[in-house]
């Protein structure tokens, strides 16, 4: 039963990003500042960091799977969410084994993770066509109150998750299923 | 170790390769989904439609306690206004029965006007989180008669078109996210004869609709005229609002004049739309993007 709790949350949080705007003040969305919500993928860090062992990779299939389906919902344009988050996500996943999972690694991973995963999406939209905003305006507008706003996510989070998924995945190693 | 090394990036290759098939084949220019994206969408949007509802009322509570402020002053300036929209009412009534008569006349049914359109009423459940995408979803689709490209409005204006509908719900693009492909052909009401032109897409630097005006007119435009859809696309119907001129600049080239237009509709507090289907039918090819904009 416990397997399921992950792609529940996550499938949770995804529904979530598409009103998280709406909770912002609209003065807030009126001004030149773009949030994205990346909160699947802040979940997703939180997978990497505390759920996963050296032998399983579920964060990186999570990433693919739940990054394909932001695709599919919020943008139409396949591909894009799913290679930036898996490819993120396995960088997480390299990174972790060489630093111990307290609440200020987790987030320095954060800050590197939403930077390199929000560039990625940058870069593949800007080759595309979707955007042509200038690198320095998407420096100040979006990059930064982006990385900002997740972060708050992140450290909200923190207290709720931190030990839970520890557990859950020493769970998983005594019932010794590996992917 | 050599080995390892070989194995990941053979799979960043294999990545790479894939995402470039999936931009590929969601950037072609499809008319409808996969039926894998509209179960997705279906089911995604049905969890929306729940998670809506109760923030909804909070948004709507705390809406609420900012309306109560303005309420008294809101109020006296509505009562004048009341006024004068009762002799309007008694015009508007005889204008239009004299229409009629005129229609009948000339044996045209209301159906064949182009004003005339069927309304789909829905509510948005969800905004993409993209936000260089502008995008919003809607709780209505394929089952409630939602195509593409039909337009979308609220009870202020025109906010956007459908792009891509399933079964139970539909993507919407804003005017805010509109480029050279969405065009509107548009126009400035006056009498005698109308000013057409055609709304380019949005630009994002000075946060305006650019209005291009196809013939040049000797009539200067003034600021706070409207700005209507024409019907002339094929694809939307006449007289819905877009927006009003907010300045008139000169094109690049001198030649054609551009007026930059603020949209009627807002387009962050969006709760309730209509989705509006013209009632006469362009049979040749209505579904063509290209059509809108010639």
């Amino acid at each position: 039963m416990k397997r399921f709790y992950l792609p529940l949350i996550l499938l949770l949080i995804l529904v979530l990003e598409g009103v998280a705007l709406e909770l912002l003040p609209e003065s807030l969305l009126k001004t030149d500042l773009l949030i994205a919500s990346h909160w699947v993928f802040v979940f997703l860090i939180f997978i990497a960091v505390f759920y996963d062992n050296d032998r399983t990779h579920f964060s990186v299939l999570y990433a693919l799977i739940f990054g394909l389906l932001i695709d599919m919902v919020y943008t139409d344009l396949l591909g894009v969410y799913m290679f930036s988050y898996a490819c993120t996500i396995y960088l997480i996943y390299g990174l972790k084994k060489l630093l111990h999972g307290n609440i200020l690694v987790v987030a320095l991973l954060g800050v590197v993770g939403l930077v390199v995963s929000d560039m990625l999406i940058y870069l593949i939209y800007t080759v595309v066509g979707i955007t042509d905003t200038a690198w320095s305006d998407y420096f100040t507008s979006r990059l930064l109150p982006t990385v900002g706003s997740n972060l708050v996510f992140l450290l909200l989070l923190y207290p709720f998750f931190a030990k839970k998924l520890t557990d859950w995945g020493k769970d998983q190693i005594t019932k010794g299923n590996t992917f | 170790m050599s080995f390892l090394r070989k194995k990941r990036l053979f799979i960043l290759l294999i990545g790479f390769i894939l995402l470039v098939v999936l931009i590929g084949f969601s950037l072609r220019d499809r008319e409808e989904l996969t039926i894998i994206e509209e179960i997705v969408n279906d089911t995604v949007g049905l969890a929306q439609g729940i998670i809506h509802a109760p923030i909804n009322v909070v948004t709507d509570i705390t809406g609420n306690i900012g309306d109560f402020k303005d309420t008294y002053k809101e109020n006296r300036l509505l009562k004048e206004k009341l006024a004068e929209y009762k002799g309007l009412i008694y015009e508007a009534q005889e204008l239009k029965e004299e229409n009629d008569e005129l229609r009948n006349n000339l044996e045209l049914t209301e159906k064949d006007s182009m004003r005339n359109y069927k309304s789909i009423q829905a509510t948005v459940i969800s905004r993409s989180p993209e936000r260089w995408l502008e995008q919003i979803t809607i709780n209505k689709g394929k089952n409630d008669g939602i195509k593409k490209n039909m337009a979308v409005i609220t009870a202020e204006g025109m906010v956007g078109k459908v792009m891509t509908p399933s079964e139970n719900s539909a993507t919407v693009q804003l005017l805010t996210g509109f480029d050279q492909f969405n065009r509107i052909s548009g126009k400035i009401n006056r009498k005698g004869d109308n000013i057409v032109g055609m709304i380019e897409g949005y630009d994002k630097e000075s946060k305006h609709l650019i209005f291009r005006i196809i013939e040049e007119s000797k009539k200067d435009i003034k600021k706070d005229e409207l700005i209507v859809s024409s019907g002339m696309g094929g694809v939307f119907p006449a007289e819905l609002h877009i927006g009003k001129v907010q300045e008139v600049v000169p094109d690049k080239y001198g030649l054609t004049k551009t007026a930059l237009v603020k949209p009627s509709a807002d387009m962050y507090e969006i709760n309730q739309v209509i989705v509006v289907d013209r009632a006469v039918q362009t049979d040749a090819n209505p579904e063509s993007e290209e059509e809108e904009g010639e």
